[in-house]
């Protein structure tokens, strides 16, 4: 539909368009908007007190502490933005591998969805595509959920491929980012455990509230291509590992792989990060609505 | 099995085969390298510790599969090499003799080959564990079964399965291999059980069990069929039978045709003597089938089997300017015509037929068959007849008693124009007329030859009654009646005819052959050769040899003394190890492909 990946059917979207992005702080944003921020507005939203001054609002003066304390005092409301969303997604060789999981086009469905929810909320999103070959230069953060056929657009001719630090290219990022708000992090995760924590724990420290994404393939958690005496090598370091494999091996790789994602799952919960964890042989519109609570979404 | 003696090579040359172990080791390295597949992430791959076959010095790669390649290729070198172990023993000859003979019964109810096969494994089980051992058959024809055997209890297995055929032992062939194998000075010993005992005396290693007790046999020694007269549908079925017993005796043949009886005969048989019963005017069949009664010991020659089909048709090659006068024979039953015309015919037409007819012609060299010649032309330049042109030939003179004048009636011949032949070196007049000789007759290089100064055709039949009788007369005295005599009889081989693709056997196996090929049947019956188009036709094969049936008198078999000096009984016999090394290669190879199968075979998903 318009460029959008297939996922995207009409009832998808008016699914997607009753779910909120949800943060667990409050963020300023930058122009109004539903999410609840710090600065003082004109919402229901109680904040604070603080002494009558000349010139206030008589509607705002408590009447009831003036009963009480004799003295007059303001009723202070928070102020409802809009929320800067950032997505970023891996677009290393990895996520091309293996080539029949099409990780990293349900990568950019993922995005894309997610950047909808936020775009139909009000909100200003902003995707950044980290590694990969073809990315052309973001138009930084969007407005209106018109733009959404325009990030497809430009998501569509991206070919994942090279390596990537993922901690490194984060820090870049986060250099441009100037003011804090919710971050989606797409990625396979297929890193060290330390690495991947070390490039989540980033924006944790940013103040951001942040929602990691792990995309695994169904053929890839199988081994899907390792039978046998074979020489699995590296799609982004080229390293090499000669084994032989059977159904026990496969078996215990597969174990392995998941032990990694959950090495990384518990490092979210600790650190009180969203974790969604989405294996491309699941049914994609399903995966997503069910899983709308581990994204950091809400009705 | 003897001790071992020794052991050697017989090429020892082969050991450089060893040499190509390296380029074994190059095509094994070669072939050992993984496949490559790119993943994306090594890190849980790393984390398996599934890594096999490391490396002892980082090349080659030493796995179980390389030394079991290893092996198997110093197999193959060593079999090259064709090693040998001399084995010290005294090799033994078993004849046994499988002839039809061997099936009649002795007085104690056993066949004579159960018993043979018995002696002989009695005789191995007391001999025990000799050195090799080779097992003789006698019939169809003397022949070794499944090569030189290693020990007794492997000849007491081949002997086990050895069973006796219909068909007649040759004792020519069967003295001819009883005397080679007495003049190989390396046997130790040659046993012979069979029903011919061995002239004396007998050479010093051969050992003779005997079944050969007589034993009174009545037999059908021939049975044919050929036709009742020339040109006549029905058959004449006759059944030679043999009485083999001290006493005279009433032996009585019933014929079954199709499997429905179609006639009976008996005939009191003095002891030692034969006797034939005719079976006249037999229906048509496709299979006859003769029973012999009373019934013995030896039930194979109280039956036979002969097949309508058998009774061969006449072939005439008809040379006329007019063919239709040929053409008229083509009624006759049995009879085939093939015409040409005096342009068309050349001597290498008179190949497939059994007589030849020249109608107003005359073939210009002396015909390799028998042949009428009718009104030759006054030029011939081979039979050279003087005739002399009549407008109207009138007979006068004919013989009594003369095959080609029996039965007809001359006075009723009414011959209009023909031509009067003159003396002739060597065809005599049979029919004369007042002008010289109507109908010569003579012989010439084993061949019949008339000239006939008239013309009997065309072939009117009953429309023409005496001149038939005349016509069918002619033909006979040139073919004979057709009879096919003695059919084919076990043992024999036959030339497989032309468009048959397989043989069905009387026990209902079906045997593929290729036409042109030689076939041996070796078991009494009907067989049925089959081809593309067409029914099976029938071919019955009969033992038919009264020499065989005669179960009271077996001549003797004279073996040929050797002129080298008698062995000492016991001789080194060399036993190949090629085939187990080369057996034993294979297996390795096998059990190699199949761990490896299983090693890459996918896993089920």
């Amino acid at each position: 539909m318009l460029g959008l990946p297939e996922e995207f059917t009409a009832e998808f979207i008016a699914r997607l368009e009753q779910l909120r992005i949800k943060t667990r702080r409050e963020y300023a944003g930058v122009g109004k908007g539903s999410h609840l921020s710090p600065r003082r507005g004109s919402s229901l939203e109680f904040s604070d007190f603080r002494h009558y001054a000349e010139g206030d609002d008589f509607r705002y003066i408590d009447w009831g502490l003036y009963g009480r304390t004799d003295k007059l005092y303001i009723k202070l409301f928070k102020e409802e933005e809009d929320l800067l969303t950032y997505i970023f997604i891996d677009a290393s060789a990895s996520m091309g591998f293996p080539e029949g999981d099409r990780k990293f086009s349900s990568a950019i469905a993922l995005a894309l969805a997610l950047a909808y929810i936020a775009l139909a909320a009000g909100d200003r999103v902003m995707i950044r595509v980290l590694g990969g070959r073809g990315a052309t230069p973001s138009p930084g953060l969007v407005y209106g959920r018109h733009r959404i056929v325009e990030l497809g657009r430009r998501l569509a001719g991206i070919q994942p491929g090279g390596g990537l630090d993922l901690a490194a290219a984060l820090a870049r990022e986060l250099i441009s980012i100037r003011r804090a708000g919710k971050v989606f992090l797409i990625s396979d995760f297929l890193l060290m455990p330390n690495a991947a924590e070390r490039a989540l724990g980033l924006f944790n420290a940013a103040n951001m509230d942040v929602t990691a994404v792990q995309v695994l393939g169904g053929g890839e958690l199988d081994g899907q291509g390792l039978n046998g005496d074979v020489e699995a090598v590296d799609a982004e370091t080229g390293e090499c590992v000669r084994l032989s494999m059977g159904p026990r091996e496969r078996a215990r790789y597969r174990e392995s792989l998941l032990r990694l994602a959950r090495e990384i799952q518990a490092f979210c919960f600790r650190n009180g990060l969203h974790y969604a964890r989405y294996t491309t042989d699941r049914n994609f519109q399903e995966f997503f609505l069910r899983a709308a609570a581990e994204f950091g979404l809400a009705h | 099995m003897g001790p071992l003696s020794s052991f050697g090579l017989l090429a020892p040359g082969a050991l450089w085969l060893f040499a190509i172990a390296p380029a074994l080791i190059v095509a094994y390295l070669a072939r050992e390298r993984p496949r490559q597949a790119t993943v994306s992430s090594v890190i849980a791959l790393r984390a398996l510790h599934v890594m096999r076959g490391r490396r002892f010095g980082g090349w080659p790669r030493l796995s179980w599969t390389f030394f079991l390649e290893l092996a198997a290729l110093a197999l193959a070198a060593l079999a090259a090499a064709s090693p040998y172990v001399l084995r010290r023993g005294a090799p033994l000859a078993i004849v046994l003799d499988n002839s039809a003979a061997m099936q009649a019964a002795a007085p104690a109810g056993k066949s004579r080959f159960a018993i043979a096969a018995a002696a002989l494994d009695a005789a191995l089980a007391q001999a025990g564990a000799a050195g090799a051992v080779t097992v003789y058959l006698t019939a169809p024809r003397p022949h070794e079964t499944g090569g030189p055997l290693d020990g007794a209890a492997a000849a007491r297995k081949v002997i086990a399965q050895a069973r006796p055929v219909d068909a007649p032992d040759d004792p020519a062939a069967l003295a001819a291999l009883l005397g080679q194998l007495n003049a190989d000075r390396h046997l130790g010993r040659i046993i012979y059980a069979g029903y011919r005992p061995i002239a004396a005396p007998a050479p010093a290693r051969f050992t003779y069990l005997g079944v050969g007790d007589p034993i009174p046999n009545y037999a059908i020694g021939r049975f044919t069929l050929s036709r009742e007269t020339f040109g006549s549908a029905a058959l004449h079925a006759s059944v030679v039978v043999a009485n083999f017993s001290p006493a005279a005796a009433t032996l009585k043949v019933a014929l079954v045709g199709d499997g429905k009886p179609v006639g009976t005969a008996q005939a009191l048989t003095a002891a030692g003597a034969v006797a034939t019963l005719d079976f006249p005017r037999l229906p048509p069949a496709a299979v006859y089938r003769a029973a012999l009664t009373p019934a013995d010991g030896f039930m194979l020659d109280n039956a036979a089997y002969a097949t309508g089909a058998a009774v061969k048709a006449i072939a005439i090659l008809f040379v006329s300017p007019t063919p239709a006068d040929g053409a008229s024979l083509g009624g006759i039953p049995g009879i085939a015509v093939v015409t040409r015309t005096p342009d068309q015919y050349t001597p290498r037409d008179l190949a497939a037929c059994d007589l030849a007819i020249f109608e107003y012609a005359a073939p210009k060299e002396l015909p390799a068959v028998n042949a009428l010649l009718v009104m030759p032309p006054p030029d011939d330049p081979v039979f050279r007849l003087h005739a002399a042109p009549a407008a109207r030939v009138a007979i006068a003179n004919w013989p009594a008693i003369d095959p080609l004048t029996d039965g007809v009636n001359f006075r009723l011949l009414n011959i209009r124009s023909g031509e009067y032949f003159g003396e002739h070196p060597w065809l005599d007049a049979v029919v004369g007329g007042a002008g010289g000789g109507l109908l010569l007759s003579g012989a010439r290089g084993g061949h019949r030859y008339v000239a006939a100064g008239f013309n009997p055709f065309p072939y009117l039949g009953r429309g023409n009654l005496p001149m038939s009788i005349l016509t069918l007369n002619l033909l006979g005295y040139l073919a004979g009646f057709g009879a096919h005599a003695g059919g084919y009889r076990t043992g024999e081989a036959w030339i497989v005819p032309a468009g048959v693709t397989r043989i069905i056997t009387p026990a209902g196996d079906r045997v593929a052959v290729t036409a042109g090929a030689a076939y041996t049947a070796a078991a009494q019956g009907v067989y049925r050769l089959a081809g593309a188009a067409g029914a099976p036709a029938p071919r019955a094969v009969n033992l038919s040899d009264l020499a065989v049936s005669d179960l009271q008198n077996a001549p003797p078999i004279a073996v040929a003394p050797s002129a080298r000096p008698a062995p000492s009984g016991e001789a080194a016999v060399r036993h190949p190890l090629a085939p187990w090394l080369l057996a034993a290669m294979l297996g390795l190879i096998v059990l190699e492909s199949w761990f490896v199968y299983r090693r890459r075979r996918p896993a089920p998903a």
